[in-house]
């Protein structure tokens, strides 16, 4: 019988900082190009782009790590 | 720490005036991915939730990480983060007390001491301890006590969280009651405790990334804490805004309007241990462990994450006061003038440096928090229902399948009564101050009852319910005496110079804990106590606990215990 593994709360975790990451650094990197016209305090340390991007990778790695895996029983 | 940061959605209820932040298209992206996610885990798990064990209990498969930062979330609520980062505004660092003194030695000590007793007892809630410990009758008035205030708390969580979201954002009040009522009905009832618990370890997640840009941001536009310590104490031209203990020596000598007796005794002691030992919606995470090393694990993580706390909600609140280029008020003044408020702190420094889509993260952050507490209470709600009250004495020989039924149905029954609730409390708003108070009336004295359970194997029936009952009364007449003369403070708070409210609620907690104590020992005295051998595995000394076999010393809970236990030591230190 095949099948897969439970979806840990990890890998929801994991899913949600990639989307949101992703989706945060793109709007960084956009605004990049298109600034804002009301600029947030420190805006000249691009936050969205770096927090962003942390985010990303942190959540790419928990999605792999913890992706349902098959398994044949 | 509940009462007070309700308090801010009370206050709140007279400013719904204009709105600090408008979304952009991201905004609302990262709004709706969250409300996916979220219905996807209720129908996703709704499969894994079909005994009562796996419904009201997560099946008890829990790991020592997700009970941990479960049961921390789910006091982690949105309420609770902008009331107290007003707070740190309005009173500076005092602020941090409640949830370092105030929380990490009632959460190491559960761990530690108390939760053995819990899970080796196998019950499904406090209610059901003190039924084993202490019969039916202790066990009737805290079951009827906890459900009637949980639901009704739900829907002043559920009223606050539309409030919030109409002065932040202009939002419309059914608007956001509907759809967040929804969604916490659907996740809730289908996925059960299971749902509930993964939807706080997501939201755990999502207030950190959500708010902790506003901190870092914060010292390095103040040029770190050195410097903002400096500017705070130059700008107020008062010191007591920094420090956590070398004021509280006398009422008059802070902010805040307290004395070092009551934070370290009444906090510290009685209100701390009886939220964070005895209050099911929190032990309820616990309970859900997969092993007892896992349960007793769980608080200890929960300490370190609550350790941390104060760095996304009190430091948002004293960056505030140096870098915010006006001046914060109390409510009734902010209504008159329309000036921005002390509980609007949090909202505030978030538009300051977050701009579109960090700006919906945060306030994704906001709308979980709220969320996950009506769930949390909706959830604590549907199994004392259940198992302590339907389960005891209405429907006593049900089948499995009957229980898990009238589990979903009294979630949605507790979803509906919130929303009335809600609405209730809209039309008048001094019902949400009652609900507050009720709610504090049972916490102090349960923990009196369920700490000399576990603890005295001398305690009687008899000796526990007049106990609980005698604390309750004494609390609720504390309360009612202070609020028809306002002067009796000084009887109660044994100072003329203590401030209404922090104070009182410590001092009244301190007073009705006593009570409950003391009558708890008369009448054990009195009466016949139990044969020890039907308090097997209810107290301490009667029965040997199960051994924990761990590889290595640094494996062991009392060796983390103590490393959290240590750094709380010095993090008071180097504030103090």
């Amino acid at each position: 019988m095949q099948g897969r593994e439970t979806m840990s709360i990890w890998f929801f975790c994991g899913v949600m900082l990639l989307a949101y990451g992703a989706i945060i650094c793109i709007t960084g990197l956009w605004e990049l190009s298109h600034p804002l016209l009301n600029l947030p305090a420190l805006s000249g340390l691009h936050a969205p782009i770096w927090w962003g991007g942390a985010l990303a990778v942190a959540g790419l790695g928990y999605t792999v790590k913890f992706f349902p895996r098959r398994y044949r029983g | 720490m509940l009462v007070a940061s309700l308090k801010t959605a009370s206050l709140l209820l007279q400013a719904q005036t204009r709105s600090l932040a408008h979304l952009d298209s991201v905004d609302v992206l990262v709004i709706a991915i969250y409300f996916a996610i979220v219905i996807f885990i209720g129908f996703y798990l709704k499969g894994s939730s079909n005994t009562s064990e796996e419904f009201f209990m997560a099946g008890r498969e829990m790991t020592a990480w997700i009970a941990g930062l479960s049961f921390v979330s789910a006091n982690l609520g949105s309420l609770e983060l902008m009331g107290w980062a007003g707070s740190a505004y309005q009173y500076g660092i005092l602020a941090t007390h409640w949830y370092w003194i105030g929380a990490i030695p009632a959460m190491l000590f559960l761990g530690i001491v108390m939760m053995p007793f819990y899970y080796i007892s196998k019950v499904n809630s406090v209610p059901g301890y003190l039924h084993l410990r202490f019969g039916d009758g202790a066990r009737a008035l805290s079951a009827v006590s906890f459900a009637f205030m949980t639901i009704l708390m739900s829907g002043v969580n559920m009223y606050s969280m539309a409030l919030v979201m109409k002065v932040v954002l202009g939002w419309n009040l059914n608007f956001s009651i509907w759809v967040s009522s929804i969604t916490v009905a659907a996740y809730v009832a289908l996925g059960g405790l299971k749902s509930a618990i993964y939807n706080e370890v997501l939201q755990f997640v999502l207030i950190w990334v959500g708010a902790a840009l506003v901190p870092i941001l914060g010292l390095i536009e103040v040029g770190g804490w050195h410097n903002l310590s400096t500017q705070i104490t130059t700008n107020l031209h008062r010191g007591d805004y920094v420090h956590l203990w070398s004021t509280l020596g006398h009422f008059k000598d802070n902010p805040m309007g307290v004395q070092w007796p009551g934070i370290v005794f009444g906090l510290g002691f009685v209100i701390s241990f009886g939220y964070w030992t005895t209050d099911f919606l929190v032990v309820q995470r616990v309970l859900a462990a997969d092993n007892i090393r896992s349960a007793r694990m769980a608080p200890i993580i929960g300490a370190a994450f609550k350790m941390m706390t104060p760095f996304i909600v009190i430091l948002p609140g004293l960056l505030a006061l140096s870098v915010l280029p006006f001046h914060l008020v109390g409510e009734a003044q902010a209504v008159a003038t329309h000036q921005h408020s002390y509980n609007e702190v949090l909202p505030l420094m978030l538009v300051r440096y977050c701009g579109p889509g960090l700006l919906g993260m945060g306030v994704t952050a906001l709308i979980a928090g709220f969320m996950s507490g009506m769930a949390g209470n909706v959830s604590a709600f549907s199994t004392v229902w259940t198992y302590d009250i339907y389960g005891a004495f209405i429907n006593k020989k049900a089948t499995d399948k009957h229980y898990v039924a009238m589990g979903r149905w009294c979630t949605l029954i507790g979803v509906f009564i919130s929303i009335l609730t809600a609405y209730l409390v809209q039309h008048a708003a001094s019902i949400m101050d009652y609900v507050q108070a009720l709610f504090s009336f049972f916490i102090a004295p349960l923990f009196g009852t369920v700490i000399l359970g576990m603890l005295w194997k001398r305690a009687t029936k008899a000796g526990g319910f007049y106990g609980l009952l005698a604390g309750t009364v004494t609390s609720i007449s504390l309360w009612i005496w202070v609020q028809r003369d306002p002067s009796a403070l000084k009887y109660v708070a044994l100072s003329p110079d203590a401030n209404i409210g922090m104070a009182e609620n410590i001092y009244r907690a301190l007073w009705a804990w006593s009570v409950c104590v003391l009558v708890t020992v008369i009448v054990s005295y009195a009466t016949q106590p139990r044969p020890v051998k039907e308090l097997e595995g209810l107290v301490y000394g009667v029965s040997p606990l199960p051994e924990e076999h761990d590889d290595h010393w640094w494996q062991k809970p009392i060796v983390w215990a103590s490393a959290v236990g240590a750094i709380f030591i010095v993090l008071n230190i180097i504030f103090w």
